[in-house]
């Protein structure tokens, strides 16, 4: 029996959810997301802002995303006038792999020219397992993609057409071995549990070939119905049932203990990975850092904004063209280019959200780290509102950590919505921009 | 007018048996209103009678009619509340009349209610005009019903109408029989005057208006009148008759059927079946027959909204002021928080208040299972009534309960005798008499506490008789019985709106019936939630609410925390439309778990 690899918890929650000492280097830095809004065809399950029969449009929408990270490079450069930290860029989609190496060659460059990008930053592209030609996979590598993620999803065959994906099983082996081929050492796989009909044992079986393949990172997602899908047309009609929560949690658990005994560390609700390959770019996520997410319907956190882009693709390259045109690159306009929705986060929400997105993490909150950012203590600002969630032990605090428990990170919501402020500050939806 | 040619009469009939519409035609054939002005069932005013097809408030109107002998008569035609729930109301509406069309379905021939109605009838020794409906339906058998009339009520049969009112045929025979049978109403109009009040409401403009039939004397439209049970006293603003609308004039004599409006800001000033004289000139003797109004029924009504109470308090006591019979008082529970104890003619009565208040009004109202009221005599002698089980004294206090009991009347095809008889045994029935009243038609009666009869009796009566029994019901006295209360505890704490006062050999199985149901309807909470029945200290039923397990947005939403933290809110906000009771959240649902609990499961 494989014995996990024992770790120094202290070290490896500092690497993960940040310290004291760190905080000012990493509220100056970004992680960059490009969003890629395209697919051959749309999963039955899907809600993100993707497109099905609009791959014509890639040329045209790749030369404004490039024209948006210049501008949102001048925006958002540093006070003295020097381009900002970036840390991580992300590839997400849709489906990325869709892009030519040639495609996304032109917006790295565009990156590393309008920001500070590390030399060892961790670049990661979304991937279809359908999508990966070998040669593709090897030019990819060479311009500098040092993470992929595959959306694998199951291996189940029935399972797989029943949500729409274009791959088989075996497409997920050999886009994968393919993958290595080229040079990939961090390699993340996505699946989905808790879908209709799927057994604990399938579920097993799926969770068995992926850790047989070895990716470095496993990201499992528990299906959600989310209005405007198909799926949730057939639910609501009543011909496809959901899975209970009894059946989710059991699946959940058997991959908690079933990875653990594989070498895989959990270090948030939905991720595992061998040591040192933790998702960077995700860590910005929950640790509340800035991030600037560009393209259709891409989302950010920056200078104390959430903002959101136009969900539309010929919308959103209108409004690139139309901001690149007026030029305006002052340091106080948000940085982005084509933004729908603006929202300003006051610092009780702030606070909240570093809760709320810290407290995903297995490593949980810095209690320091969090008193060094806001002038007060997690205890004060929170105890009370938790007091019942610590009794029941959804959370514990562990030297300097404030996190969920084993059994409270499947109830991690009971804890989430706790946290939120009561009456809001916050504004009933967030403010469109005119344009 | 000549008191020789008044005539009043009243339609009395079951449900469904064509009384509106058989008003209908006698306004069309006698011209009051237009075929052009018709439409169906003119005189049920209320949204809520047209589409329940039932009359709630008595409604009257004044016909002309030149019959086949030359003469012009003036008919006063009064159209009476339908259901049970209003017997009252309709015995005081039969007392202003001399006469009553019968009117009996062609294929159903007599049902429960028809039967009620016409003892009411002959109480108020009214002339009866039998009349069979709906002649012209494939499945009218006649002359069946016509024997029926004269085996079941004593009726020539020879006397009987055959009419279709939703064709028109017997329309004119009807108003002939009205005029040559019914007698004309016997009054002085120079006696002191006393005028029956048959019903009231309240108009924003003219006050209370109340309908009345002038027994003796004369009633001005600028005199000072009195009522003589609740003495309270008014000017006269307008005296009318109704056409069917309000159509004042002068003065209404003895025998005349009218309206007055009285100024008085309250129905409760003005109830059904006093009787109203003259302040300057009073009778000495009221009319006979005058009950005050008696609710039956309770319940709590608590607005979903804490912050609506305000408001429920506003519309019940608009509603009060047309409907004497409503009477409620403030009422704190510790799971639903502040509301109404309400009480009800029926629930009937309940149904359509409830109804009112959330359509006319826009609240939304949160109603517990109906009880009724009981006597409660102490060990220290004191008797009390008791209608919320919360109230119930400690079991060591209490010396003994007593509850009300009804009598029920049943028609039925025989063939169902069995199941009814197993309905109304399970229901603490007793057995009282059972007739034939055709080969296969059987009346039977039962003596039935009234709290089994409210729960579902009427939905089973139906259901097991494929809607072929009907049912009537009346109050017959209070008895001693053997009653406990029921209390439900949730996660170890008791929740008094779910608390029910059950018959001791009824706790368990109710008991059990209701935590099954709760524990289907309490959402699963951070830590396993038993919830129990108890009847005193002693725990009669157990299930538990298992704990939660999972809870969580295990999914990838690139970067949008602002979504994440939406779904969050909204889970926030559903939980705040629970109702926390200790530290347990449970849902509206089921506080009215009670009232779908039945024998099927």
């Amino acid at each position: 029996m494989n014995v996990p690899v024992e770790r120094d918890v202290e070290r490896v929650a500092a690497e993960q959810s940040g310290t004291a000492e760190s905080l000012a280097a990493d509220l100056a830095s970004i992680s960059l997301y490009l969003h890629v809004p395209f697919c051959h065809t749309r999963c039955h399950y899907c809600d993100f802002n993707t497109y099905a029969g609009m791959l014509g449009h890639r040329e045209s929408y790749v030369a404004a995303l490039a024209q948006e990270i210049q501008l949102a490079g001048m925006r958002a450069r540093q006070s003295n006038g020097s381009p900002r930290r970036c840390r991580t860029v992300f590839f997400g989609g849709g489906t990325p792999s869709l892009l030519s190496p040639e495609q996304v060659d032109s917006l790295l460059h565009a990156t590393r020219q309008a920001f500070a990008l590390d030399d060892a930053a961790e670049i990661t592209l979304e991937a279809n397992p359908g999508t990966l030609e070998k040669g593709r996979l090897d030019a990819l590598r060479a311009l500098g993609v040092n993470r992929l993620s595959m959306g694998a999803q199951s291996f189940d065959r029935d399972l797989l057409r029943w949500m729409g994906r274009i791959h088989s099983p075996e497409e997920i082996e050999t886009a994968f071995a393919a993958a290595r081929k080229a040079g990939f050492t961090s390699i993340n796989l996505d699946f989905i549990f808790a879908l209709p009909g799927q057994s604990l044992a399938t579920w097993a079986e799926t969770l068995e070939r992926a850790i047989d393949l070895g990716p470095e990172h496993l990201s499992l997602y528990s299906l959600i119905v989310e209005e405007g899908t198909p799926l949730f047309s057939w639910v609501r009609e009543g011909t496809v049932h959901p899975a209970d929560d009894d059946a989710a949690a059991d699946m959940y658990e058997h991959a908690m203990t079933r990875l653990a005994a594989a070498g895989y560390g959990q270090y948030e609700i939905s991720n595992w990975a061998r040591a040192g390959h933790e998702c960077r770019h995700n860590l910005t996520y929950w640790g509340n850092l800035p991030y600037i997410g560009l393209g259709a319907g891409a989302h950010s956190y920056f200078g104390g904004h959430r903002f959101a882009e136009e969900r539309p693709i010929a919308r959103y390259i209108s409004r690139v063209r139309q901001s690149v045109a007026e030029g305006n690159t002052t340091a106080d306009m948000l940085p982005a280019g084509a933004i729908a929705e603006d929202e300003a986060i006051p610092p009780e929400l702030e606070m909240a959200e570093t809760a709320m997105v810290g407290l995903r993490l297995n490593a949980g909150i810095s209690r320091s780290r969090f008193a060094a950012r806001y002038g007060r203590t997690f205890e004060q600002v929170f105890d009370e509102r938790l007091a019942d969630v610590r009794e029941v032990r959804l959370i514990e605090t562990a030297g300097d950590y404030i996190r969920l428990t084993e059994h409270g990170r499947l109830l991690g919501n009971e804890v989430f919505a706790r946290l939120l402020p009561d009456s809001p500050e916050v504004p009933e939806a967030p403010t469109r921009v005119a344009g | 007018m000549d008191a020789a040619f008044l005539r009043n009469f009243a339609i009395i009939a079951h449900i469904d048996h064509g009384k509106s519409t058989l008003a209908d035609r006698l306004l069309e054939f006698t011209g009051t209103i237009s075929k052009r002005e018709m439409s169906e069932q003119v005189l049920d005013q209320m949204d809520l009678e047209r589409e329940k097809g039932i009359t709630i408030k008595a409604q009257a109107v004044r016909m002309s009619y030149t019959a086949q002998d030359g003469q012009t008569y003036e008919l006063n035609l009064i159209d009476t509340p339908g259901h049970v729930d209003f017997a009252y109301e309709v015995s005081r509406s039969l007392a202003a009349c001399e006469g009553a069309i019968l009117v009996v379905d062609a294929s159903q021939g007599i049902e429960a209610q028809t039967l009620a109605n016409l003892y009411l009838a002959l109480e108020a020794n009214l002339e009866l005009i039998p009349v069979i409906n709906k002649i012209d339906l494939p499945s009218a058998e006649p002359e069946r019903v016509v024997k029926e009339i004269e085996d079941v009520i004593g009726l020539p049969g020879e006397d009987a109408v055959l009419a279709s009112a939703k064709e028109g045929i017997g329309t004119q025979e009807i108003l002939e029989a009205v005029v040559k049978r019914v007698p004309p109403p016997r009054g002085a109009d120079d006696k002191p005057l006393r005028a029956l009040v048959f019903d009231s409401k309240y108009d924003a403009y003219k006050g209370v208006i109340a309908y009345l039939r002038v027994v003796d004397g004369k009633l001005g439209a600028s005199d000072r009148i009195q009522m003589m049970q609740t003495h309270s006293s008014a000017e006269v603003l307008e005296v009318g008759y109704f056409n069917p609308g309000l159509v004042a004039s002068k003065s209404l004599s003895a025998g005349e059927v009218g309206y007055v409006a009285t100024g008085f800001k309250n129905v409760k000033d003005c109830q059904v079946g006093d009787t109203l004289t003259l302040a300057t000139r009073p009778a000495t003797e009221p009319l006979a027959g005058y009950r005050p109004a008696k609710p039956m029924v309770f319940a709590g009504l608590f607005p979903v909204d804490g912050d609506d109470y305000p408001l429920l308090r506003d519309a019940l006591e608009r509603l009060r002021l047309n409907d004497a019979s409503l009477v409620f008082e403030p009422e704190n529970s510790i799971a639903l928080g502040f509301g109404f104890r309400c009480g009800f003619l029926g629930l009937l009565h309940m149904e359509i208040i409830q109804e009112r208040l959330e359509r006319e009004y826009n609240l939304n109202l949160l109603a517990t299972a109906p009880s009724v009221e009981y006597v409660v005599t102490r060990t220290n002698g004191e008797v009390m009534t008791v209608h919320n089980p919360a109230e119930l004294p400690p079991p060591t206090e209490i010396d003994q309960i007593e509850e009300p009991l009804m009598d029920i009347s049943i028609f039925t095809p025989a063939r169902y005798i069995g199941t009814l008889m197993d309905l109304v045994q399970t229901r603490h029935g007793v057995f009282k008499d059972m007739k034939y009243i055709e080969e296969d038609r059987v009346h039977l009666t039962y003596l039935i506490p009234l709290s089994d009869l409210i729960i579902d009796f009427y939905d089973q009566l139906k259901s097991r008789t494929q809607g072929y029994a009907s049912l009537d019901y009346s109050f017959a006295r209070y008895e001693a019985a053997d009653l406990v209360k029921l209390d439900i505890l949730v996660n170890g704490q008791p929740v008094d709106a779910l608390s029910l006062i059950a018959h001791k050999d009824e706790a368990a199985p109710r008991g059990r019936m209701l935590v099954d149901r709760l524990k289907e309807l309490i959402p699963r909470q951070l830590f396993e939630v038993p919830i129990q029945a108890a009847v005193g200290s002693k725990v009669i039923a157990r299930e538990n609410v298992k704990a939660l397990r999972k809870n969580v947005l295990a999914k990838c939403y690139g970067g949008d925390i602002t979504r994440k933290r939406k779904l969050l809110e909204k889970q926030k906000e559903g939980k705040k439309r629970m109702k926390r009771v200790g530290n347990v959240e449970i849902p509206q649902e089921a506080f009215m778990a009670v009232l779908t609990l039945n024998d099927d499961n």
